[in-house]
Formats: structure tokens, sequence, C-alpha cells
């Protein structure tokens, strides 16, 4: 009964054999479910930024409705992340981020091409926890709150929120602030940790739905996302890549966009 | 060369798989060296931020030692002296955080330490006003936890490895219980100790996915050395790379500190 039973070593052998029979039979059953169809075929990589999550795999599914034989499959992370991935050469295809400097850096490096578009627009709101016990009602309110979550100084939505902190005139003690990697993981500090507060984009919190409380940041103090999308340069795919850029922005794409809580470019 | 004897006897193909695997090992090493800007070294190891990270790593990674010490050397005890029901099951708990992905163990944690919704947490928040995450405790939490496996498992090791008789003619000679373990146990168990110690706190002090998830990443508070590695990756590379070479220094330290426990024990 013990854990160093000599037969474990034979118990362990089925058990890889099994898991790799597994794989095996669902990556068969993957590759059997797509060989239909005409048309574009393939698979693309899309780098996008962690806020556009649940948008672009709702597009990423109507996309592949139209076109079977094509897999989409996805990369998501913070921006600048992203932009150091594809500079270090991590495959991808299409590459879409929360703002246009981030895209710009890549055209700049020649990683991209220039044809950069804005397909989409977002907002900063306050995500707090639910009835917000701490009565938080703007960015000044958030000095209260014993801990506020932030996206990373160099990410875009800590770009943002720094932004919109400077025009509210609001410091907040760098000893209340906890930085996450992009805005999914500054919101969930909020939704599964015990952050006070979050400043995020408009379309995280509407997805977080009842999770959160959400508090509107004051016109004059808020900041717009544009978000930008371009092929890569050196895409193995780049038909694929550029139907799938075309995808997002015509009227389909846009609507589902806008379904997510994203406003028209 | 090495006595042929035992070259002999090692077939080829293995000898190229073992160098492949040296050189698989060292090339990540290379990998940091190789990125290091060794002209502004010190000072990036001296901004602000970096120097907090260092400074905060250190506490907590002793607290967490501390801690792990005190709640392993018990665990150990009952694993290798006790013969109680259920061993097994212990061995196996006391394993799973060593397997566990941390992150994991992050939200494990949230679910007993945390205020909105933790088994223990929402108790402390409600009655004495204590939040224990994004807090120095989570981190000591996170690390404890991940660290304490290491510990006890060498502990145990080197209990099972004493000659009980030593602590039989103690205890003919009229030691008690507590003289015995002192004054026989606690000195021949000295290099197991040593060597589960700088295990567990290296493993504290390169401790992440647990303390993201659980700590936060406040900087001067929560935000301890890997956690400013990764940062710093995006905003500021040579500064990771610095701040990375600092951490594979210190563990081929405790490599060092420890190379009659580990790589000189055949002789």
């Amino acid at each position: 009964m013990t854990n160093l039973d000599t037969k474990q070593p034979r118990v362990w052998r089925h058990g890889v054999v099994g898991v790799v029979l597994v794989f095996a039979a669902l990556a068969m059953s993957a590759s059997l479910s797509h060989a239909s169809s005409t048309g574009l075929q393939g698979t693309i990589t899309v780098s996008a930024a962690s806020s556009l999550t649940d948008a672009f795999k709702a597009l990423a599914r109507d996309f592949r409705q139209a076109n079977p034989k094509v897999r989409v499959t996805f990369n998501f992370g913070s921006s600048s992340a992203l932009v150091s991935q594809v500079q270090a050469g991590a495959p991808a295809d299409v590459f879409a981020a929360a703002d246009t400097a981030s895209v710009d850096k890549l055209a700049r490096t020649g990683h991209v091409n220039r044809t950069r578009r804005v397909f989409a627009k977002n907002s900063l709101m306050i995500a707090v926890k639910p009835a917000n016990p701490m009565g938080i009602r703007s960015l000044k309110d958030m000095t209260r709150a014993r801990v506020v979550a932030l996206c990373a100084k160099a990410v875009p939505c800590g770009l943002y929120a720094a932004t919109a902190l400077q025009r509210a005139a609001v410091v907040l003690p760098e000893s209340s602030v906890t930085r996450s990697v992009d805005a999914r993981a500054t919101i969930g500090a909020v939704v599964n940790g015990d952050a006070d507060a979050a400043i995020v984009y408009s379309t995280d919190v509407k997805a977080a739905g009842g999770s959160v409380a959400s508090i509107v940041i004051s016109r004059d103090q808020n900041v717009t996302a544009s978000y930008a999308i371009a092929s890569i340069r050196r895409s193995t795919n780049a038909k694929v890549a550029q139907a799938f850029i075309d995808y997002v922005m015509s009227p389909a794409g846009r609507s589902t966009l806008v379904r997510f809580g994203f406003a028209r470019p | 060369m090495a006595p042929s004897t035992v070259t002999s006897r090692t077939p080829r193909g293995l000898t190229v798989v073992a160098v492949l695997g040296a050189v698989f090992l060292l090339l990540p090493l290379l990998g940091i060296v190789r990125r290091v800007a060794w002209s502004s070294l010190w000072q990036q190891l001296t901004s602000p931020q970096v120097t907090e990270a260092l400074r905060l790593s250190l506490l907590a990674s002793i607290l967490a030692t501390l801690c792990a010490l005190i709640l392993g050397f018990p665990l150990a005890w009952l694993l290798a002296r006790a013969k109680v029901r259920g061993r097994s099951l212990l061995r196996a708990l006391v394993t799973l955080p060593m397997v566990m992905p941390p992150v994991v163990g992050g939200i494990a944690l949230l679910g007993v330490y945390g205020r909105t919704n933790g088994l223990l947490g929402s108790f402390l928040y409600d009655t004495f006003g204590v939040q224990v995450t994004f807090s120095l405790t989570a981190v000591v939490i996170a690390e404890t936890f991940v660290a304490l496996p290491f510990l006890v498992l060498a502990i145990e090791g080197g209990l099972r490895s004493i000659d009980l008789r030593y602590e039989e003619s103690a205890a003919v000679m009229g030691a008690g219980p507590w003289q015995r373990l002192t004054l026989v146990t606690l000195k021949l168990l000295r290099p197991s100790l040593i060597a589960g110690v700088a295990v567990a706190w290296a493993r504290a002090l390169g401790e992440f996915g647990a303390t993201i998830t659980f700590a936060g990443n406040i900087e001067g508070r929560t935000q301890t050395t890997p956690l400013a590695v990764y940062m710093l990756l995006e905003s500021d590379p040579e500064a990771a790379y610095a701040l990375s070479l600092v951490l594979v220094l210190v563990c081929v330290g405790v490599l060092f500190a420890l190379r009659d426990q580990w790589l000189g024990r055949r002789s």
C-alpha cells in the first residue's frame, strides 16, 4: 500500500499508454471532422488582447461556420506580452491589440503588415464586489479600498487606468495596488480574490455578469481604447488570416463585438 | 578518465543521450547569462522595485521555511516512526502540494483564507476584521504550502536511516523522550535536516503561481522576486534577466552548500 510500491511502474506504464491512446483517438476524430466542405482551409493562430477573449471566441465560431475547413486557435494575453512574443518569433497569423500603439510597434519592427485597422472601441469602468460594500462611487473613492487591482504598468489597460486616475487627480498608494498580467486577470482579482475594486474595460465587467457590481467613470475622466488588428507578415496562412480580419471588420463581425459590449470604431 | 571498469559497462548510446541531457539542462543557464547586461547589472539590481522584491523574498522565504519546519518535523516523525493507520494516505497528502500545479494551490488557498468565500477567511474577516489575502501573511502561507513537502520528505528519509539502537541505548541510560530527541535524534538527523531546510527554502524563494493567485502582486508588499521577474520581463527585460541571474546564483549556492549531502553521498 505504500507509495513507493515496486509494482507502481507497471501501473504507471498502463496509465501512460491509456492517456496516449485517448489523445490519439481525440486527435483522429478531430482531423476527421474537419475533412469536409470547400474554400479556405488550414489553421491560424490569433494573438489577441485578453479583453477580447469572449468576443473573439464567438467570432471564431461564426467564422468557422462559414469556413468549416478552417481552424482558429487563440493565444490570449496582454497586448504588450503578445508584442514581445511575436517579436521573439512566436507563431501567429493575426494580431489584435487593445490599443493601436502595440500594433504600430510591431509594424515598425516589420512583424505585421502595415494595413492596421481599428475594429472596436472600449472604455473603462470600475468593478467592485457585488452590492458594493465599500460604497465606491468614483475613482476618488478608490483610495478607500484596501486592495485595488490594476493591470500591469506596461499593459494597455494599465496605461489607460493610469491616464484615468491622472485625469481624476487620484493617487493610489502603491502599497494598495496589486498588478495583474492582463485585463482578465485584473477583474479576476475582484471576482475570485479579495481585491475591493479594479479598473478594467466595460466589456470585462459585462462578461463578469453578477459576480461584480460596476461603477461608471465620468466622461471627462474616462479613456477610449481603440482596438487595432493586423496580419502577421510571416504568417504561414496569410489567406485565412486576411479572411479572419475581413470577417472581424464585416457587419456580422461588428454586431458580434457590439453584443459583447464593444463600441463601433 | 573514470575507472575503466565502469565506463566499459556503460552502453555508448546511453552516454550520448546522457550528454544531451546534461546539455539540455545547461543551455537555459547559458541563456540567462548571455542576456545579462553586465555593464548595467549593478544599477538594475539596486533599483527600488528590485531591492524591495529581494528584501520581501528573503523575509517571506525564511518565515515560510520556519513555518514549514515547525509543521513539518512532527509530520515527518509520524510518517517515519509512528505506527498509525492510514500512514500512506498521510504521505500522499503531504506530497500533494509538490505535484499539484502551484496556481491550483493558490486557488485552493483562496478557498480557505479568502475574505469573502473562504472557509476560515470569512470567519477571520467577519469576527476580527483580518484579511489574510494580499498580505505578507498570504505570501508566507503560499510559500509554506509548497515548501512543506520537501522538508517533510527529507526529514522522514533522515529519520528512517537513523539506527534506532542509538536512541534505545540512550533510553537505557535513563534519557527521557525529549532528551533522546534533542541529544541523540536531532544530532544524527542534522545532515538531512540541513538538506531539507535548504531545498524547502529554495522552493519557497522560487514560488510564483500560488503567490500571484493568492497573495496578489503588490510592489513592496507581496511582489516577491519571481513575480518581479515576470513583471519586469515586459517593462524592463534587462532587469528581468539580472534578477533571474540572482535567483540562479542563489540556487547554485544552495547546491554548493549541500554538496556533501547530495553530490558526495555515495562515498
